[in-house]
């Protein structure tokens, strides 16, 4: 996908609207909590006004106009109402923040999912997790309070101003008046807000990628004696994302209180102005259209905090808007899903020998370096061994990824019986190729799932069996609880023999036609090197095997070999 | 193979004992020694956080001051009187709003601070013990603690102690001037204003800490599944397990949405509960006012009382749902410091430290017992071993004899059970880690590559090194010419894991990290894995030619034939056997 600025706007469009739609009940709520809170102040207006003016006239002095008992009543009956809405508005909002970080977040990773290994050579890993976790996370705040605050920042003191002109048109102007300069401020503050809070999500992913990377490396920094300058390195990453953080926060303090300024403003303008009315009509009107004139003007004073709520609701979402920015970018910055091509469903090659041909092959991995495969073409036949032989950078584990369908070939074609890889479906290919690296991937949990992982509907039997095969069942009683014992990160607790024979049975279980072995043994030792070659022998038997490796040990694989060197077919053993 | 050779010197760390202890007085005596340790850690910031404190509660004492005089001017201007000047108000709000502003920026930086304080003393204490590498630890999890939970803590100050102390500052000034007018009412507001700054809050709290960490775990365990399914791409690729996993982080994230949604309708409940404090407290001002059950108190004054009440509820307003995240806080304070109470200790006494450091470097291991856990076999029972300060030595042996173990207990990444190693005569129990680190190099069989330029990789051994000697260390670890071709050269970016070359020149790379450290004593651990033959053989005569006059430890499975060795030793049955077929 492209990042340019009109796919970045047309995201945030897409997402306004969907925010926006779910916002809808939040919104509506949102008003009538704002009706229900002017029923509340006419209410208190009702019952301040008589005693107010009971105080003061002269005709009524001391003497008191019974204090009518309805507003007491209403009161009570409108906080408990005011109070439920908001609850349920609260709910409402947050239901509706989940719903779409949980739609995100689907998204984002079925993006990384779906452009393969080949997202890590883009982005940290780090980074990545921190783009499906927290900056999904962030997004909240855009789904549950920006969404609903974007309409209610003008809906709800719309209607507060025109429920304000029936009773007060005077102090409904001033209220317009200031309630107007709020969105200039907004505006001027809010271009400092997403520049600010886009700089602090950089400085947090930052702090991520960089702290994940050096936990992992952990061991080699402490005992190369460098703990101090990396925990001072960490000290000036978190430093900086203070004061990123600061920056933002900077911004929303000072719009919030430049609402405060403005309904300051506001009161005090309608408090002279209405001071002023009174103090002529005390003298010129009857109690009774006094007493209305306090209550009408009590009502306009009590309500300008209910009516800048709704900006201070903004401001507070400011940031919120300026993340969804932020996120749009790293989303949109994803590696394209690559095209599969036509998915032609390879005539059903599950169960039948495979033959795979590399026809003219090249790749490039970047310009700058050159090229990585240049005009390769060999045949591995139905159910052989073919070994690729090499110093490293030579060109195999780029064999490897084009077999694996993770990167396509820049010039040429591999076929499978003939048929060009490319064309096959992805789901059908991976049905067809089993492969185990150099080190494998362990996942949390369970030495069980993590077999099974290769076919979680395995029968007993069939983990049994594959567990016998790849000689996992010799160091299962050395583990604290077997096969449930659980295993941590990058397969810790577990050595690289073991490791790799978790593999081999993942690839038993698996049981396809074609095997795919990349240097399966560069971090064991000669002794276990040599066991689990014995094993992968077995696992050979009947399936087209190829090999990379540039072990002296291969020789125990009987096939043909191509050497190959910067890229290139050097020399072939075996008929090609 | 036994399981008994810890891949990369990891001692089999237990699982971080961070889980919440069953009963809730443990839970509770947990959570709060937890949070003393880290108010501790937050001492160097005491005086900034205490500043942040008194500017808030100048910031409340001048919002009581607007309300009731605005209160006042409020009653008083519906009438055409005046109260309250006009000057007096404005004055004050200024001031409210410039003191708002002022403590809350203020008081948020003093946070922060706090907070990156204490993310870089998690990271010092995970160092600690970390020389055995992770463990069972998941790097997602770590990374939850040093994010998620540290971030959660600043709640602590922000939303939990400065609206208390704020409240506790209120609480008698609404009480002097409401029991002044009418007792009864002041009884009552007061009830009000405890339930929602005080009782409600405390029942929030605990409630959420009955969850223990339920969130944390939740926001945690989404992390290690997403950086799972990052950094197992190909495993998921290979297997055509793409919507299988997806299914299982989704699951994960229906866990944590679970765990929000829970905490959100609890938050909205507790936050209307104290919305119901807040509006009885007005609902009774204005039945005094109205003289309804009470005497009714003067007009005038009574809008002042009422606005005064507003202002000192809504001060108070969020305590309730902060008190909704005690039980949060309480589980990252314990996640954090977790991590920090988990080192490998010394089991025998630590003599007292050196005050000279040691001059010579012969090693001695002198009858050393060591297992990795009570309940595995003894790796070493009466293991004794001299190394001479210059020597090249050779270990021997297969997988399991020990000899990985061997350079753990070199650099104190273990502790033996019983007797003692010595460097130039002084026990190693004495001397600094990092002076002992410094002085030992090592290149293990999982050394780690940074996501950094190869310059960057290469200066962690030795940051002073110059360019020259950088290239020498890459000649001699024979990867030299590969990198002069790069465009970039020295300045590449290696990548996640120097995901941007091959395994071997990876290996290639850390060796010559190890190469270019000039410390005395050289430890190299299976240094020829991932290099072909021919490389490998040109690497050990190499090697024969560098590091004249260091002490080199060679650990390998066989020997090539071309190391020039001072002594070889093979060993089995945890003891050294000197091996001889080597000339």
């Amino acid at each position: 996908m492209s990042e340019s600025k009109a796919a970045i706007k047309a995201w945030t469009r897409a997402q306004a609207r969907l925010g926006l739609r779910a916002a809808r009940p939040s919104i509506i709520l949102g008003i009538v909590s704002c009706l229900t809170g002017a029923a509340q102040f006419w209410c208190m207006a009702n019952i301040l006004g008589p005693t107010l003016t009971d105080f003061v006239t002269p005709d009524g002095h001391g003497a008191g106009v019974p204090i009518p008992l309805w507003p007491l009543a209403g009161f009570a009956v409108a906080a408990i109402l005011r109070t439920a809405i908001n609850f349920t508005s609260e709910n409402a909002s947050a239901t509706a923040g989940r719903k779409a970080r949980s739609r995100l977040r689907n998204e984002v990773l079925g993006s990384i999912v779906g452009t393969g290994p080949a997202v890590l050579r883009h982005a940290h890993s780090g980074a990545l997790a921190a783009l499906a976790v927290d900056r999904i996370e962030a997004l909240d705040g855009y789904f549950a309070r920006w969404a609903p605050a974007s309409v209610l920042w003008i809906a709800a003191p719309a209607v507060l101003v025109v429920l304000t002109a029936l009773v007060q048109p005077r102090a409904a102007l001033i209220l317009a008046l200031c309630g107007a300069t709020v969105p200039f401020a907004q505006a001027l503050f809010g271009i400092g807000a997403a520049v600010a809070s886009r700089k602090q999500f950089l400085a947090m992913t930052r702090l991520q990628s960089r702290f994940l990377d050096r936990m992992r490396g952990i061991a080699t920094i402490v005992l190369a004696g460098r703990a101090d300058e990396e925990a001072a390195r960490l000290a000036q990453a978190a430093d900086d994302l203070r004061r990123r953080t600061m920056k933002v926060l900077r911004v929303a303090f000072l719009s919030s209180a430049s609402i405060d300024f403005a309904m300051i403003l506001a009161l005090i303008l309608i408090a002279l102005s209405d001071g002023r009315h009174a103090q002529q009509a005390i003298h010129t009107t009857d109690a009774a259209s006094f007493r209305a004139l306090v209550t009408d003007s009590l009502f306009a004073l009590l309500i300008v905090p209910e009516f800048f709520a709704p900006f201070r609701g903004l401001a507070l979402a400011y940031q919120d808007r300026a993340l969804v920015q932020g996120a749009a970018e790293d989303i949109l910055a994803l590696p394209e899903v690559p095209e599969t091509g036509v998915t032609e469903h390879v005539r059903t090659l599950r169960g039948e020998a495979i033959t795979i041909a590399f026809e003219d092959v090249s790749f490039t991995w970047d310009e700058a370096r050159g090229t990585a495969l240049e005009h390769v073409s060999f045949t591995a036949r139905a159910g052989e061994t073919l070994v690729l032989v090499g110093p490293s950078g030579s060109g195999k584990s780029t064999i490897m990824e084009l077999l694996l369908g993770f990167i396509q070939p820049t010039d040429g074609r591999i076929t499978f019986n003939g048929v060009d890889m490319q064309s096959i479906a992805p789901e059908a290919r991976s049905s067809l190729i089993s492969w185990i690296g150099q080190r494998p991937v362990l996942f949390a949990g369970s030495l069980r799932e993590n077999i099974l992982f290769a076919k979680p509907d395995a029968s007993q039997e069939d983990l049994a069996a594959a567990l016998r095969a790849a000689a996992v069942d010799n160091f299962l009683t050395a583990l604290p609880d077997g096969l449930e014992t659980m295993i941590g990160e990058g397969g810790f607790g577990l050595s690289g023999g073991q490791a790799q024979r978790v593999a081999i049975a993942r690839a038993y279980l698996k049981n396809t036609p074609v095997l795919l072995l990349d240097e399966p043994t560069a971090y064991l030792d000669p002794v276990t090197e040599a066991d689990v070659f014995e094993s992968l022998q077995q696992l050979a038997r009947n399936r087209t095997v190829i090999l990379a490796s540039h072990s002296t040990a291969v020789h125990m694989f009987r096939g043909q070999r191509v050497d190959l060197l910067q890229g290139r077919v050097a020399a072939r053993q075996g008929a090609a | 193979m036994t399981a008994s050779a810890p891949r990369d010197l990891t001692a089999r760390n237990p699982a971080p004992r961070d889980t919440a202890p069953r009963d809730s007085a443990a839970r509770e005596r947990a959570d709060r020694d937890a949070l003393i340790r880290i108010v501790e850690v937050w001492r160097p910031h005491a005086a900034r956080l205490i500043v942040g404190l008194l500017l808030s509660l100048l910031a409340v004492l001048a919002g009581l001051a607007l309300m009731s005089s605005a209160g006042l001017r409020f009653a008083g201007a519906a009438l055409g009187m005046v109260l309250v000047t006009t000057t007096a108000l404005r004055v004050l709000g200024l001031s409210r709003i410039g003191l708002r502003y002022a403590e809350r920026l203020y008081a948020h930086d003093a946070m922060f601070r706090a907070l990156a304080t204490l993310r870089v003393w998690f990271f010092r204490s995970l160092a600690k013990g970390a020389a055995a590498g992770l463990g069972f630890r998941r790097a997602g999890d770590l990374l939850s603690r040093l994010v998620s939970d540290v971030e959660t803590l600043d709640g602590l100050y922000l939303r939990l102690l400065l609206p208390l102390a704020g409240a506790c500052l209120t609480f008698p000034v609404l009480m002097i001037v409401v029991m002044n007018v009418n007792g009864l009412l002041g009884v009552l507001i007061g009830i009000l204003f405890a339930a929602s700054a005080l009782i409600l809050p405390l029942a929030a709290a605990r409630l959420s800490r009955k969850e223990g960490g339920g969130l944390n775990h939740a926001q945690a365990s989404l992390r290690v599944d997403v950086l799972d399914l990052v950094s197992g791409m190909r495993e998921i690729r290979a297997f055509g397990a793409g919507s299988r996993v997806l299914d299982h982080v989704n699951a994960a994230n229906g866990r944590l949405l679970a765990r929000q949604a829970q905490l959100s309708r609890r938050m909205a409940f507790v936050g209307a509960l104290s919305q119901l404090c807040t509006q009885t407290a007005l609902l009774l001002m204005l039945a005094a006012i109205a003289g309804v059950g009470f005497d009714r108190i003067p007009a005038v004054q009574g809008v002042g009382l009422m606005f005064l009440t507003l202002a000192a509820f809504e001060g108070v307003s969020g305590l309730t749902r902060a008190g909704m995240l005690a039980g949060n806080m309480g589980a990252a304070a314990r996640r954090i410091v977790a991590i920090a109470d988990e080192h490998p200790q010394p089991s025998l006494p630590v003599p007292s430290p050196a005050n000279v450091m040691p001059t010579v470097f012969d090693i001695h291991f002198e009858h050393v017992g060591f297992r990795w856990r009570p309940d595995r076999p003894a790796v070493f029972e009466d293991f004794s071993l001299d190394i001479a300060a210059g020597s090249r030595i050779a270990l021997l042996g297969p997988s399991g004899a020990g000899k990985s173990t061997l350079a753990a207990l070199l650099l104190k990444a273990t502790f033996p059970q019983s007797g003692r190693v010595l460097l130039g005569g002084q026990d190693i129990a004495s001397l600094p880690d990092t002076w002992l680190r410094r002085h030992i190099a090592w290149l293990s069989q999982a050394t780690h590559l940074f996501d950094d330029t190869i310059r960057n990789n290469l200066l962690l051994g030795a940051p002073e090194a110059s360019e020259e000697a950088l290239w020498k260390a890459l000649d001699e670890a024979a990867i030299g010419d590969f990198i002069r071709k790069l465009p970039e050269g020295l300045d590449t970016w290696l990548g996640e894991a120097g995901v941007k070359v091959s395994g071997g020149q990876g290996r290639r790379i850390a060796l010559a990290r190890t190469l270019l450290s000039d410390a005395p004593i050289l430890v190299l651990d299976e240094p020829a894995t991932g290099l072909d033959a021919q490389t490998e053989q040109d690497f050990f005569l190499t090697l024969n030619r560098v590091a004249q006059g260091r002490t080199v430890i060679l650990i390998a499975h066989r020997l090539t034939g071309v190391e020039q060795l001072d002594h070889a030793w093979r060993l089995s049955g945890g003891h050294a056997v000197p091996f001889s077929a080597q000339g």
